[in-house]
């Protein structure tokens, strides 16, 4: 049950988009729904990604304690994933959670630091636009928005047409290639992983984790 | 050859008389050859004078006079061995004495013969043995009779064990029964019950209907009247509930439903064969089918009320109507009969027989049967015991990070009901598409329009091939083949 598979998967960008000035997070998040309407695209219910916090215990040789992050998808509702930083990543059945409970011992879960997100989804055409709201101990921190392009898996081949895209109702809040693709063995053409998207989401939550330190001002 | 130099061969005769003697110096003494009346005599000795020359004719005189004159060559062979310094010519001389004997006596007896004074020639008298026929009669008679005895003795066993063969089956015995039925049904004792199980269950059904009949015996034979020919010592109860027979009824109206109407198809159009006195093998068959035709309709209408669906489906009572398309309504219809009312056979239904589908109804029997067997099918079963239930590749929809439409295509969505409206809408559409093309061909004179429809059809797709020629025109000719899909 728990093993490591290649899935197809599609191509997938996180970002993260500054709230704007003067703004609350939930404006902002309005805001962007609403170019995507105009946009055309249609609303296709809800999504949510969330991230827990496992701390590996037993390390007494006074290295930096490894992070083990468990992240959940609605696009996968079966699946759980499991991953370092930077490190290699596991997609497993949605019983690794209980597994987790039972490798207490080893690894803690660190309440406070859970992350998700959650917000609509929208589709146009061949993309599928998901904007969140980020939000650490029911305190919105941000907005990730997810860019997927169902047509290809080959980030090499269609980030131009994703970027553009992105530009449209981003419009400078556009990101540049993630390093996710860049980082691989075979560049930009070796066709993305669910583990991609979830690396990419483990990025962002980083960040907002870290931003937490200013959150206390309320709008960043 | 005339290559070499001529070879000398010389040529010897064989050495025809044999060594007598070989001297020490050498020299061989030939055996003397023998002299011709030397020779002569040999040759005599080895005459059999007992052999007569046409020897074929005479085998038996032969071999009659054999036996003792054999010993008499062997004699003379003997006398010859044991003597042979005696004369040669002994044996030949002996042979001619003791012949002209003979023949000197056979003279002698042949003139006496003709004198007929003293010697006559009589044939030898051979009466023909008359046995008394009453005799033979007797004798014919007792063989017979020994013969029927044997038969009669064969016979009678025969008939001994037919009879109590068949007093045996007239009596059937309630163990022999019992194992008939346990051959065929699952039975279980609790305390000192027997009971059954008629239900699909173990089949894969998952019917809270608990199905369990009971068996009785008959102990009410009167030994002293006659065993009716029906008689069984074992009998079943079966739940009341599952008396009497049901099938369910599939129909198709052009008609949109009157209100009224609804609720009033309880009415049996087959005849129930209610024999008082059925056997425990069609009570119980009967008693399954009426079980399975209420899972039938208790799946139907539970998906009837739940599924949403654009024009909502009607349940009343035992019936069930939905519209697949408007002006066209499809009724499905529990008939429960329990046999003993009989005076509610209405007439309304004798209108139209032939209205209910026998094929929709065969497809909801086979579609149950098939859900029953998902349940236990083995891509099902075994399962892991941490595992949900559900189809096999679904476990691994978790580590392949499966999206929702992958999770969707591999779970059944469809029920019972849109299965068979579905049919019913195909069933529709292709008797009206074979009108049309009917119609259009009938009307339309040139050009000639064929339809070939296809015998190997799909319960959602059928095909037919439509030719189109032009009379005339061998060349012109165009094929259509298109199929009815599902909608």
């Amino acid at each position: 049950m728990v093993c490591v598979c290649v899935c197809v998967c599609v191509c997938v960008s996180v970002c993260q988009v500054p709230v704007a000035e003067g703004k609350s997070v939930q404006q902002t998040v309005d805001m962007l729904h609403k170019k995507l309407e105009q946009l055309g695209a249609v609303k296709q219910g809800n999504f949510w990604v969330d991230c827990e916090t496992y701390q590996a215990t037993g390390n007494a040789t006074g290295q930096p304690t490894k992070l083990l992050y468990v992240m959940h998808n609605s696009e996968t509702p079966l699946s759980s994933m499991a991953l370092f930083e930077g490190g290699p990543g596991l997609t497993a059945d949605a019983n690794f959670d209980v597994l987790m409970v039972k490798l207490k011992s080893h690894f803690q879960n660190a309440k406070g630091h859970k992350v998700e997100s959650r917000g609509t989804r929208y589709r146009y055409c061949d993309f599928l636009v998901k904007i969140g709201t980020v939000a650490m101990s029911s305190s919105a921190r941000g907005i990730s928005v997810e860019v997927e392009y169902c047509a290809c898996v080959i980030p090499g081949d269609c980030w131009n047409l994703m970027k553009e895209f992105m530009q449209s109702f981003l419009g400078s809040s556009t990101p540049e290639l993630p390093a996710v693709f860049t980082s691989k063995a075979e560049g930009l053409y070796a066709p993305v992983d669910c583990m991609d998207t979830m690396s990419q989401y483990l990025e962002l939550f980083g960040k907002v984790r870290k931003q937490q330190v200013l959150a206390g001002s309320g709008v960043r | 050859m005339s290559g070499g130099p001529a070879v000398r061969v010389s040529i010897e005769s064989q050495c025809e008389r044999q060594v007598q003697e070989v001297s020490l110096d050498g020299l061989e003494t030939y055996v003397p050859p023998l002299s011709m009346s030397q020779n002569l005599a040999k040759l005599a000795q080895r005459i059999d004078f007992d052999q007569s020359s046409d020897s074929e004719q005479d085998g038996p005189e032969r071999e009659s006079r054999e036996p003792w004159s054999k010993p008499e060559p062997e004699e003379d062979e003997g006398a010859v061995k044991f003597q042979p310094s005696l004369w040669p010519w002994d044996s030949v001389r002996n042979n001619l004495r003791g012949a002209l004997t003979e023949m000197c006596v056979l003279h002698d007896v042949l003139s006496v013969l003709k004198e007929k004074k003293y010697m006559a020639l009589d044939p030898v008298s051979q009466d023909p043995i008359q046995t008394p026929q009453v005799f033979q009669l007797i004798s014919k008679k007792k063989s017979l009779a020994t013969a029927a005895q044997l038969l009669l003795k064969g016979a009678e066993k025969l008939n001994k064990s037919l009879a109590e063969n068949q007093e045996q089956r007239r009596q059937r015995d309630f163990n022999s029964e019992l194992l008939r039925l346990r051959s065929q049904w699952k039975l279980r004792k609790v305390g000192d019950k027997i009971l059954g199980d008629l239900s699909y269950r173990s089949a894969g059904s998952l019917f809270p209907h608990h199905g369990t009949f009971e068996v009785i015996k008959n102990t009410d034979l009167d030994l002293d009247k006659k065993v009716p020919d029906d008689y069984c010592p074992l009998s079943v109860q079966i739940p009341s509930d599952l008396e009497g027979s049901a099938y369910i009824k599939v129909s198709i109206q052009k008609q949109s439903p009157d209100i009224g109407d609804l609720g009033t198809v309880s009415l049996f159009r087959r005849q129930p064969k209610a024999k008082p006195g059925k056997t425990w093998h069609v009570k119980l068959e009967a008693a399954q089918n009426v079980l399975l035709c209420k899972e039938i309709f208790a799946q139907l209408s539970r998906e009837a009320v739940q599924i949403k669906s654009q024009i909502p489906h009607i349940v009343v009572k035992n019936q069930i109507i939905s519209q697949p398309f408007p002006g066209l309504q499809l009724s499905i219809s529990l008939c429960h009969s329990t046999g003993e009312k009989r005076s509610q056979r209405a007439s309304p239904e004798k209108s139209k027989p032939d209205d209910h589908l026998y094929v929709l109804e065969h497809n909801l029997h086979q579609l149950i049967r098939e859900f029953h067997k998902q349940t236990l099918s083995s891509v099902v079963m075994p399962h892991p015991a941490s595992a949900p239930f559900g189809h096999k590749r679904l476990r691994l929809a978790g580590p392949m990070a499966y999206d929702k439409a992958e999770i969707s295509s591999l779970q059944q969505s469809e029920g019972l009901l849109e299965k068979i409206i579905k049919q019913a809408k195909h069933i529709f559409l292709r008797s009206r598409t074979a009108r049309t093309i009917d119609t259009l061909a009938s009307r339309i004179e040139d050009p000639q329009i064929q339809a070939h429809w296809s015998n190997i059809n799909d319960v959602y797709e059928s095909s037919v091939k439509v030719l189109i020629t032009s009379q005339g025109y061998e060349q012109i000719c165009k094929v259509l083949s298109f199929s009815v899909k599902r909608p």
